[in-house]
């Protein structure tokens, strides 16, 4: 179960709480298309995501980098570690890019 | 009419030389056509040397395989090859390509952490021990009831936290390929084979087909194509499959 909520703003923040994996995955993709749309930033915080699998982990790389061909930077924050792990296993910021990366 | 090479589906080939009767058996993939004398000759090679010899080949007398590896064990040689059949990731796909899969699929075996297996050495492991828990694979909710099962049998036997956690998130990778890849359901079993978990996760769909890794899949785009294998190969000791048109299973070992 994914809970999401969007914080409003000039930089629209998506807060995600709870598990990333197949059965979350089309609310993940929903939450960030919607919170994204006509902005030209957004920040994804990871504070509350208790685990992320492939789906998850894949769909965000092809986020990051298809709204960056666009001109759209969508940054991450708060990742705990066990998103971390995974990240590191798949090489996301090698994928992504360190700039993807705020405040670690 | 035709078919376009990019429309056939790329495929896995894993073929076993046994050097002590000297016969090339296949184990997944199509047995027609495989051209056994070279095979063997080049399996013969590799165990001599006993190096680990990849041949990058566009050589019809090698299958007309991309890539084809000979992977060296004491009594017998493994023969891993993949046909991409003419696909290629466009400029700026960040998916993995097929020859990147295929080579962490001979890597893994050549390390010893994965094995191919027939269906009756795969039906055998299946087998073994006692079984602890078992689940219906039929949806994506199907996926946290599989983990939070790990969940509970590794903590009821004292398994720290982060080896709970990359073995729930194997067994997600592994039931999620059921799903999207396995014809849409199947099962997941617990078992306790001495010192080690088993997971068992086995469907009947139509086999791995490894084009289904990185093409839309009925028009949904899959945004994990192979990244779920990686993480299946990087985190545990032992990983068995068996596929073939009559589905495919896997089982995954760890410690505990």
């Amino acid at each position: 179960m994914l809970h999401t909520r969007i914080e409003p703003g000039e930089i629209p923040v998506i807060h995600l709480e709870g598990e990333i994996d197949l059965d979350s995955v089309e609310t993940f993709r929903w939450v960030i298309s919607d919170a994204i749309r006509g902005a030209s930033e957004a920040v994804v915080d990871f504070t509350g995501v208790t685990f992320i699998d492939s789906s998850g982990t894949g769909l965000l790389v092809r986020f990051c980098l298809d709204y960056k061909a666009q001109g759209v930077q969508l940054r991450l924050r708060n990742i705990p570690p066990v998103v971390d792990d995974v990240f590191s296993m798949l090489k996301v910021r090698a994928l992504v890019g360190d700039d993807a990366f705020l405040d670690q | 009419m035709n078919t376009r090479p990019e429309d056939t589906p790329a495929t896995l080939q894993v073929m076993r030389y046994d050097a002590r009767r000297g016969t090339l058996s296949v184990i997944v993939g199509d047995p027609a056509d495989v051209p056994r004398e070279i095979l063997a000759r080049r399996a013969v090679e590799a165990m001599r040397a006993r190096s680990f010899i990849c041949h990058t080949t566009d050589d019809d007398a090698l299958l007309g395989a991309d890539e084809i590896c000979f992977i060296p064990r004491a009594d017998r040689c493994e023969i891993v090859s993949i046909h991409t059949n003419g696909w290629h990731r466009h400029h700026g796909d960040h998916r993995r390509s097929l020859v990147e899969i295929l080579n962490d699929l001979a890597a893994a075996v050549a390390r010893g952490t994965l094995s191919f297996l027939d269906g009756e050495e795969i039906a055998a492991l299946a087998a073994e021990g006692t079984e602890l828990f078992a689940c219906t694979i039929d949806g994506p909710a199907s996926l946290r009831q599989a983990r939070a099962a790990v969940a509970q049998v590794l903590e009821q036997h004292g398994v720290g936290q982060d080896t709970r956690r990359r073995m729930e998130l194997c067994v997600s990778e592994a039931t999620t390929n059921v799903l999207v890849h396995g014809g849409g359901g199947g099962t997941m079993r617990l078992r306790l084979v001495g010192d080690r978990l088993r997971a068992v996760v086995a469907d009947s769909g139509p086999g791995l087909n490894f084009m289904n890794w990185t093409e839309e899949a009925g028009g949904v785009y899959q945004p994990s194509m192979g990244y779920g294998y990686k993480i299946i190969l990087d985190n545990l000791a032992r990983v068995y499959l068996h596929t073939g048109s009559e589905g495919t299973t896997l089982v995954l070992d760890r410690t505990i």
